[in-house]
């Protein structure tokens, strides 16, 4: 058993080696920074993008410019210019997320113990719910912007409704099915009102509704990305385009550095906050076996 | 019982149609009208539609056959990129699930891709593919296949042990095993990824056509309506987007309801 655990991490290590060893031997043969940065180009624009960034919002901006620099792209240098850090763009965009979880996680909640506590409300809502959950939140940001203007409240909307329309189905399914048996048993004991809920209910539901957290968070990071780049002034989404999408800036050619440093970065912390889900429900769930 | 539901189902929908028909009368005239755009100013808007203007905008939407060739256009890229998606992402969860050798080489990709966000990659595509048909599709495709690869691992690696046991007993060979008792168990977790998987080709595809929009498609279709900006164009447009996602998850319940008629199934 032990072994076998050893070879995996081996294999796991070996895995990761090779493709980055593979990657690095093209890029380096095919000598197209523009469309294969080497491996060396992106260690380099991922330090420009943390150092650079905070060299330059405490001196000079011109000055800092003409600083020799191995790597530089017109898109570091916009991105450098404008004062944009790697770490400020994603606290900016993981304050997003967790704006939009924070918000859209009670309501998916509310609205999914709602449709699973009663046959009735279930039967009248449902399809509502479903006509909701259909329309893709990201499409809504034009017609939110008419209402509201441009604000952040337009890029918040859509990620707290993907989040709220993801976690009613799991909330939904762990009222009615999870917990459905437990509730008959306690109510035939005579439980009923704020007992049946503390006691009961929220025990029983509650793996299941934390489960469905970790489809939340990626759920939320796509969104949020998405309202960046089609319309926000900061952001891990528009630093990936440079600055509006949607404007007819694409017309500078991104620098593929950029983004692959920017992936990276989004997927570690996606990785680390579905980590962090895990032991949320974890400890909060601990009589689970 | 049916009948009930399909009755109070009905009566949500008609409540809805008709409390939107009340909320637009008594906004018409009362709504703002004129909206600042960022940069300039932009008057006669209808904030919120009344169901007449929707039906002639819609009237003409399908006359002029914009509409129409939109969802035919935008339909047949997620269509693409499901099944090219959904085939690797498939066929690969299934290596990965049956021998674990496989898995330990795929995690650390599985696990990058897994939390990487599809709409990040577009930049990416876009530089490497060109604005044109390609990167949408292997867009849709690539996030399509992270989705369904997890959900046939999961199905492969979620069969009981003792079914195999039994069947191993009983001398079934690995191929036979495979074929009888692991695919068979794994189908319903791969239907399930595959209507996530529908779902985020949908938001992915809406995005991506916003990016060098081109005629027909109904992301340009959301973005000229929300440049103008154009009300009704872009609530149908919505409302489309919508009656295709709805469509395609119907079908996939379909298919995975005649595909799996031998179990027994709670919904």
């Amino acid at each position: 058993m032990k072994r076998a655990i050893h070879q995996r991490s081996l294999l796991w290590l070996a895995s990761l080696a090779a493709l980055v060893g593979a990657y690095t031997v093209v890029a380096n043969q095919v000598r197209r920074p523009d469309l294969l940065p080497t491996t060396q180009d992106i260690v380099q624009t991922f330090a420009a993008l943390v150092v650079r960034g905070n060299a330059q919002s405490a001196g000079d901006p011109h000055h800092e410019h003409h600083q020799h620099h191995e790597r530089s792209s017109d898109q570091v240098d916009t991105l450098v210019q404008q004062g944009v850090t790697l770490q400020d763009a994603l606290a900016v965009s993981t304050a997003r997320v967790l704006f939009g979880l924070a918000v859209g996680l009670p309501l998916g909640i509310l609205v999914g113990v709602l449709l699973g506590w009663s046959r009735r409300t279930d039967d009248y809502l449902h399809p509502v719910y479903v006509l909701v959950r259909s329309v893709p939140p990201l499409a809504l940001i034009t017609y939110i912007m008419l209402w509201l203007g441009h604000s952040e409240a337009h890029r918040l909307i859509p990620i707290v409704y993907a989040v709220a329309t993801t976690s009613v189905i799991p909330t939904y399914h762990a009222v009615r099915d999870v917990a459905a048996p437990y509730l008959v048993a306690a109510r035939s004991l005579g439980a009923r009102g704020r007992l049946l809920v503390t006691k009961v209910l929220l025990p029983a539901a509650s793996p299941t509704v934390l489960g469905g957290l970790r489809y939340a968070v990626p759920i939320a990071w796509m969104t949020a990305v998405g309202a960046e780049m089609l319309m926000a002034e900061n952001g891990i989404g528009n630093l990936l385009v440079g600055g509006g999408m949607w404007s007819s800036r694409m017309q500078t050619r991104s620098d593929p550095a950029v983004i692959i440093a920017g992936v990276i970065t989004l997927a570690a912390a996606g990785w680390a906050m579905d980590a962090g889900a895990r032991l949320l429900r974890a400890r909060l769930t601990r009589w689970v076996r | 019982m049916v009948a009930l539901r399909m009755r109070r189902a009905a009566v949500a929908l008609g409540a809805l149609v008709v409390l939107y028909g009340i909320a637009a009368e008594l906004g018409r005239g009362r709504l703002p009208d004129r909206i600042w755009m960022g940069s300039h100013y932009v008057d006669n808007i209808q904030l919120l539609p009344t169901w007449r203007s929707l039906a002639e905008e819609g009237a003409f939407l399908l006359e002029s056959d914009i509409l129409a060739s939109s969802v035919a256009v935008s339909t047949r890229r997620v269509l693409a990129g499901l099944l090219l998606g959904s085939l690797v992402g498939i066929l690969l969860g299934l290596a990965t699930g049956w021998a674990w050798r496989l898995e330990a080489l795929a995690d650390p990709w599985v696990t990058f891709f897994r939390f990487t966000p599809a709409l990040a990659l577009l930049p990416l595509f876009v530089t490497w593919f060109g604005y044109g048909e390609l990167s949408k599709v292997l867009l849709i495709a690539s996030s399509v296949a992270v989705v369904t690869l997890l959900g046939a691992h999961h199905g492969v690696r979620t069969v009981p042990r003792a079914y195999i046991d039994a069947a191993t007993s009983l001398g079934a060979g690995r191929s036979l095993l495979f074929r009888r008792v692991v695919l068979p168990f794994a189908l319903p977790h791969i239907f399930a990824s595959v209507r996530v998987a529908t779902g985020l080709a949908w938001v992915t595809i809406v995005v991506a056509e916003l990016i060098d929009a081109k005629m027909p498609s109904l992301g340009y279709l959301l973005a000229l309506s929300g440049a103008y900006p154009r009300v009704p164009t872009m609530l149908i447009a919505l409302a489309t987007v919508g009656a295709l996602v709805l469509a395609f998850d119907l079908v996939l319940l379909l298919i995975h309801a005649r595909s799996t008629r031998w179990m027994r199934r709670t919904a």
